[in-house]
């Protein structure tokens, strides 16, 4: 889907007229504005984030941060995961439990995470973590239930022991949907990092917002905001291309539409 | 069946119970210490206190109040335009690449924006939970106009129905589906919108009561705030997943 | 000619760029005239059926309708499609899915109730007017199928392989039941199907067509006398006669 983009000029007529009236407005009406700013002084902005090294850092921070959390979250979720998926009593013990804890949004964790690493990394591993923990527990069990009852029993009749069956048949036969499931935490840990620099955290793309909505340079902000857009669709389109790549040969179209 | 369904019940809550025994174990042994991890016990007698005699339901009302309002004029709005979108073809390649464009955006990244348009207050908040909950109904909406089963289309054609008639007999009950997914992921966004916006704006809610609960080294009022959102998510999730099963009755 | 024909096929062309998929058809039917189509698949069939709906036009030629020419499709004209599962909408139950060409036609909805729970009746469905397409089995969905077309009050009836893919009991039900419901009303009846021993039972002329392009290579009277019968018509010796012609007839085109 996120290749439309590129394969027609009718989805580039949007985007186009919606910077060429914006340009067009700010040439009939020069005021100067603390919300809003003509494309040509946002990219005047965005050459001026590149040169002082703000977009470099706070890029580096932000995906540093999510990419720590977004580890962190994995390792727990799929080991988590893996437990349930294979243990039926694992399954129903953890069943309202994790139907009670899924629901806490990642957000309301901000002031805790403040509190207990005070500003910096820390905190925002600790909820980005948190949020993408939860897809890698639910997909991973997902995953590992959907295999071919057929393929088990092959496993078992070669007389494998419990972590060959994990390693060589439960867990390859399942990479298609956890690699789903980490494409989406990817998206998920970009959001919630930025999302905690906006609220909290002084620190990364989302802090570099809003230092520049309240140094009143909306040219600054709206050039941070086009590339915290780039930024998210970029990592999705690298991840879609790489899924359809990894995994074009089997079950077709399971890569599209999931 | 129905033994094995007891079964689950009961393991599921004693799963809970030891959960809950290992948090009372970790503070009574203050493995982690107080400030940080209050006992289950201090959490649930703040809960209690917070409700009966501090602010804590108005805030919880105040919270709710805000994603639910938010949430039903971004769904208003994103099942009306998703459908003009979703109906016509034309449309839907014109306006469809930049809207996959633009929902990787983190919806919070428009919250300075909003705050420079609106200020710091409750307006900017609903502004925020609007933009951010429109995105998955919207492309909900589109998705299910858009795929709608070719032969109903031509059965529709066959029986000569208006382009009015197709949109509500055929094409909005096809994306039903698609719009009540969307809707539920909405909620959730709704409710992490609204508590980031209180989070920043200070107005009145849950977000705001976690925070102030954190700055002054309240944990077990701040825990006993979080466990209200946990609460506020579950039961929202729980109300759309019946609704859900009511509406599409017909998918079973 | 006294009347004109239900439908009339006149040097009837259809082309998808170099594709040539139907070359020169005519062929008419006679009002409450049964005739069946057969074929073998890429023959054309079901596009002639669209065609004749006027879900599609012919690259050259013309389809007439009672003398007039088909440019879009006409409630007159009611389509029952082999894929019943798609045909239906899947959120509307047996009841609102008849009720649909009703509401389409005007009818006030006062009058709606009597004449849906008649057509359910009809074909056998009286007691699941409660249920959605997705609880009913393929033959009572194709049942339900045949009832919403019945509600459109059409003159002439296109079936595309509606018993295509029901077992073979249900289809035998399903074809007298077709038979008795178009003989009492008089509909003029274009049936598609792929097999022999059905288009001779049901029809009243049965039209070959070869495939590559599709074109008509024969068009045969069936004389069998009327009401049908399963068990009879099938052992009837102009049946068994028709039979082996027609079989001669498909391994020619195909060899």
């Amino acid at each position: 889907m996120t290749a439309a983009l590129t394969k027609s000029w009718r989805g580039w007529l949007l985007p186009f007229s919606v910077v060429i009236g914006a340009e067009a407005w700010f040439l009939f009406n020069p005021i100067l504005s603390d919300t809003l700013a003509a494309p040509s002084k946002i990219i005047r902005g965005a050459v001026e984030t590149m040169m002082d090294g703000t977009l470099l850092r706070t890029t580096y921070q932000t995906l540093f941060g999510a990419a720590a959390g977004l580890f962190i979250g994995m390792a727990a979720g799929t080991a988590c995961g893996i437990v349930i998926g294979l243990f039926w009593t694992a399954d129903r013990l953890s069943s309202w439990s994790v139907e009670m804890l899924r629901p806490i949004p990642s957000v309301a964790l901000i002031p805790l995470s403040l509190l207990t690493f005070g500003y910096g990394y820390r905190m925002e591993y600790a909820v980005v973590a948190w949020a993408t923990f939860w897809p890698f527990l639910i997909l991973t069990q997902h995953a590992l239930k959907q295999i071919d009852v057929r393929l088990l029993e092959v496993s078992r009749l070669m007389g494998f022991g419990i972590f060959s069956r994990i390693f060589k048949i439960m867990l390859p036969a399942a990479a298609p949907r956890l690699f789903t499931a980490l494409r989406l935490a990817v998206g998920l840990s970009l959001v919630v990092a930025v999302t905690v620099e906006i609220a909290a955290n002084p620190q990364g793309l989302g802090y570099g917002l809003m230092v520049a909505q309240e140094s009143l340079r909306p040219d600054r902000m709206f050039a941070l905001l086009i590339w915290v857009g780039l930024l998210g669709w970029a990592l999705n389109y690298i991840l879609v291309r790489l899924e359809g790549r990894l995994f074009a040969h089997r079950a077709p179209g399971l890569a599209a539409d999931a | 069946m129905k033994r094995f369904r007891v079964l689950d019940i009961v393991l599921g809550i004693l799963g809970l119970l030891t959960l809950l025994w290992i948090w009372h174990l970790v503070t009574m042994l203050e493995l982690i210490p107080r400030v940080f991890l209050p006992s289950p016990a201090a959490t649930i007698a703040a809960l209690e206190w917070g409700l009966v005699n501090g602010d804590l339901l108005p805030q919880t009302l105040a919270t709710i109040n805000r994603m639910i309002q938010g949430w039903l004029l971004a769904s208003l709005v994103a099942i009306a335009v998703g459908s003009l979108i979703g109906v016509s073809a034309i449309a839907r390649a014109y306006i469809q690449p930049t809207l996959e464009f633009l929902r990787p955006l983190p919806a919070s990244a428009i919250i300075p924006v909003a705050i420079s348009i609106f200020g710091l207050n409750s307006s900017m908040v609903l502004g925020v939970v609007v933009f951010g909950a429109v995105w998955p109904t919207l492309l909900g909406t589109i998705h299910g106009f858009a795929h709608v089963e070719p032969r109903l289309v031509e059965v529709s054609r066959l029986l000569q129905m208006s382009r009015w008639e197709f949109i509500y007999k055929i094409g909005l009950p096809n994306a039903v589906p698609d719009i009540l997914a969307g809707m539920r992921l909405s909620l959730t966004v709704a409710l992490i919108l609204a508590v980031v916006g209180e989070l920043l704006t200070a107005q009145e809610g849950l977000g705001t009561a976690v925070l102030h609960a954190a700055r002054s080294y309240r944990a077990a009022d701040l825990y006993a705030g979080i466990l209200l959102l946990g609460l506020i998510g579950l039961v929202s999730n729980y109300g759309l997943a019946i609704a859900d099963k009511r509406i599409l009755a017909w998918k079973n | 000619m006294a009347q004109n024909a239900a439908i009339e096929l006149k040097d009837v062309s259809l082309s998808f760029g170099s594709n040539e998929i139907l070359t020169g058809i005519d062929m008419s039917v006679e009002p409450g005239e049964f005739v069946c189509v057969i074929g073998a698949s890429g023959s054309g069939k079901t596009t002639l059926l669209r065609m004749i709906a006027g879900l599609l036009p012919p690259t050259t030629g013309a389809v007439l309708l009672h003398g007039k020419a088909v440019r879009s499709p006409t409630r007159r004209v009611a389509v029952v499609f082999q894929d019943y599962g798609r045909a239906l909408l899947p959120w509307r139950r047996a009841y609102a899915n008849v009720s649909l060409p009703l509401e389409a036609s005007g009818m006030p909805a006062n009058q709606r109730p009597a004449r849906i729970r008649q057509l359910l009746a009809k074909v056998g469905l009286a007691n699941h007017e409660d249920k959605f397409p997705g609880q009913l089995s393929g033959g009572m969905q194709q049942r339900l199928q045949i009832a919403r077309s019945l509600a459109q009050e059409p003159d002439t009836l296109l079936m595309d392989e509606p018993f295509g893919a029901l077992d073979a009991m249900t289809r035998q039900t399903l074809q007298d039941e077709v038979l008795r419901l178009v003989a009492e009303r008089k509909t003029t009846v274009f049936f598609v199907t792929h097999d022999i021993e059905e288009a001779l039972y049901l029809g009243d002329r049965v039209v070959a067509l070869d495939s590559n392009p599709g074109r008509v290579a024969y068009d045969i009277k069936v004389p069998l006398p009327r009401p049908r019968d399963q068990l009879t018509t099938r052992e009837h010796p102009e049946f068994l006669r028709l039979r082996r012609e027609m079989f001669e007839i498909m391994n020619k085109i195909h060899a």
